[in-house]
């Protein structure tokens, strides 16, 4: 079954563009360059709003995802990178689970495995769009007309395929990182940078205020004769941005670099060579920021489907026990306000948690025991368990200092999966306390921010050593 | 980043992987930084779980096309937007 299902892939194989694997080693500088163009091109796409649109000022189905997804709503950016990460994940849980059989040490295996997904990733995109057209997402499709409505289809695959090649482009070594990372990552530095700068005036009947909350400050204190209220309305305003989230934000950032550098060093010792000694760091975000992608993912698809069955059946019992969904406060946007997922949902802010205090318990519950299971449950799906570290490290003819070939694996066994449980709640707990301090652009979107940075440091660093090596060989 | 060239590497070195990590630690010790350059080769593998898509680094057998077409395809597919915008504007007025 397995190996029929990749067959199946291989007359496709022609018709998929790939991107050709630089034939020498890129520059790091050329490389710099070459993210910084995919980085303009994918701010250019995410602003550009579809040609052919009449409304999209409805209720947004996607509203929970848009933070990991990277994608703007009513722009070519429209799906972000939701096929690749959906088609990723579907087709490495169906080889995980071995309903897929993929022998990574065949070359073809493994030249069809990424065909398969990039192959599954555009007819995800072309599906998606479709139902988006047709469904009125953009406006009745009849009043569109059949032409404007080919267009959107056509504008956005078109801009998926690019996102695709351009995701391609940079891990084949033309770039630093992934264009997942860098896109998710792009996109929340963007709504920090513009909720702290945005000279954009509202006026909510006070007289006009700045958006942006660190010009909003400034702007209070030229403004406002009492300069005292004018530092406290600008640290507590709360319909715009105010300098406390920006502070939360930037304590949130400093928190999790700080907890990066955590790990347990395992001594290791090369079998073959006499006192070649090396440590093997095990991190305590082991898994990195999976866990709360994995929920995320989890929680808006759990929302979406709630609120789609909501607007269906608004009287059935067992969907308000789901969850009833209720747009909040003049915006269109709707939120849970009791069942299920409004048990899912962060509290509105501190205040609402002394209001509903059973809210928030359920709340810090559920989030803790979710990111636990699912870093647990990533090291057996993404193969990084003690089990295969064991493997590696065998390979490399290493041994853990102190023990045998044999009890290695015990000893992987006691640590990585207390790292991973350990780190997915610490990630959980940072989340929520993102959330209640209120920091822009929501804790998932921040944690997924800080450790994409981070990992780039660690890039960088390494390529600059690798430089600064070379340089000393030369010589 | 770290992750997605870990990953790629893993089932790498499952075929023909040893063999050309005993010619790079050989090499290394002999110059005297054995163990900075171990611990590279050794930690590179670690946290590295994350990307979504598994591609590879060697060639298949597809449709080739070189990056700069990537960027010459999306830079004209942007264009092409801005002037349907454009060409909507005008057309809007007009009526």
């Amino acid at each position: 079954m397995g190996f029929r299902f990749l067959t199946l892939i291989r007359p496709f194989m022609g018709i998929i563009p790939e991107v050709a694997s630089p034939d020498r080693k890129v520059a790091f500088n050329q490389k710099v360059l070459w993210t910084v163009i995919t980085l303009l091109v994918f701010l250019v796409l995410s602003q550009v709003p579809l040609y052919g649109i009449m409304s999209s000022d409805s209720s947004d189905p996607l509203y929970w995802m848009r933070v990991i997804l990277a994608s703007n709503r009513g722009t070519l950016m429209e799906f972000g990178i939701t096929p690749i990460i959906t088609s990723g994940m579907i087709m490495q849980l169906l080889a995980g689970a071995q309903i897929i059989s993929v022998d990574y040490s065949l070359r073809e295996d493994r030249a069809l495995f990424s065909g398969a997904q990039k192959l599954f990733a555009m007819l995800i995109t072309f599906g998606s769009a479709t139902v988006a057209v047709m469904t009125g997402q953009y406006g009745d499709p009849k009043s569109l007309g059949a032409g404007i409505c080919l267009l959107l289809i056509i504008q956005l695959f078109v801009a998926g395929v690019i996102v695709i090649l351009l995701d391609e482009m940079l891990q084949k070594g033309y770039g630093l990182g992934s264009g997942i990372n860098l896109f998710i990552a792009t996109n929340i530095c963007e709504d920090i940078v513009w909720k702290s700068l945005s000279p954009l005036t509202v006026n909510n009947g006070r007289g006009p205020e700045f958006e942006g909350a660190i010009i909003a400050f400034f702007h209070l204190l030229f403004v406002r004769s009492n300069k005292f209220r004018a530092v406290y309305e600008a640290l507590t305003r709360s319909t715009l941005p105010n300098l406390t989230n920006l502070v939360a934000t930037v304590l949130v950032f400093a928190v999790v670099i700080y907890l990066q550098g955590f790990r347990v060093e395992i001594p290791v010792k090369s079998a073959r060579f006499r006192g070649h000694r090396a440590s093997y760091p095990i991190k305590l975000f082991y898994t990195s920021n999976m866990p709360i992608m994995l929920q995320s993912a989890l929680a808006s698809n759990v929302f979406m489907i709630s609120q789609l069955l909501y607007r269906r059946f608004p009287d059935n019992l067992l969907v308000k026990v789901f969850g009833v969904w209720e747009p909040y406060q003049g915006s269109s946007q709707f939120f849970p306000t009791s069942g299920l997922t409004y048990y899912m949902t962060p509290p509105r802010s501190f205040l609402s948690t002394l209001k509903d205090p059973i809210h928030f318990v359920l709340y810090v519950a559920y989030m803790l025991t979710a990111c636990a299971v699912l870093s647990r449950s990533w090291l057996d799906i993404s193969g990084s368990g003690p089990r295969d570290v064991a493997r590696e490290l065998r390979e490399q003819q290493t041994v853990i200092a102190g023990y045998r070939e044999t009890s290695m694996y015990k000893e992987l066994k006691r640590i990585i999966p207390t790292a991973a449980t350990v780190g997915g709640v610490i990630i959980g707990i940072l989340s929520i306390s993102a959330d209640l301090l209120g920091a822009i652009g929501s804790g998932t979107g921040i944690l997924l921010s800080v450790t994409i940075i981070y990992n780039y440091f660690e890039t960088f660093a390494k390529e600059q050593a690798e430089l600064g090596g070379l340089g000393v060989a030369g010589m | 980043m770290a992750e997605s060239t870990a990953v790629k590497r893993a089932p790498v070195a499952a075929g023909d992987g040893p063999r050309h990590l005993r010619a790079r630690r050989g090499g290394s010790s002999a110059s005297g930084r054995g163990g900075s350059a171990g611990g590279r080769q050794v930690s590179r593998a670690t946290g590295s779980t994350q990307t979504m898509m598994r591609l590879y680094t060697d060639d298949a057998p597809g449709l080739k096309v070189d990056p700069v077409v990537v960027l010459v395809l999306s830079l004209v597919f942007i264009a092409s937007v801005f002037l349907l915008h454009i060409y909507g504007k005008l057309t809007s007025t007009k009526d």
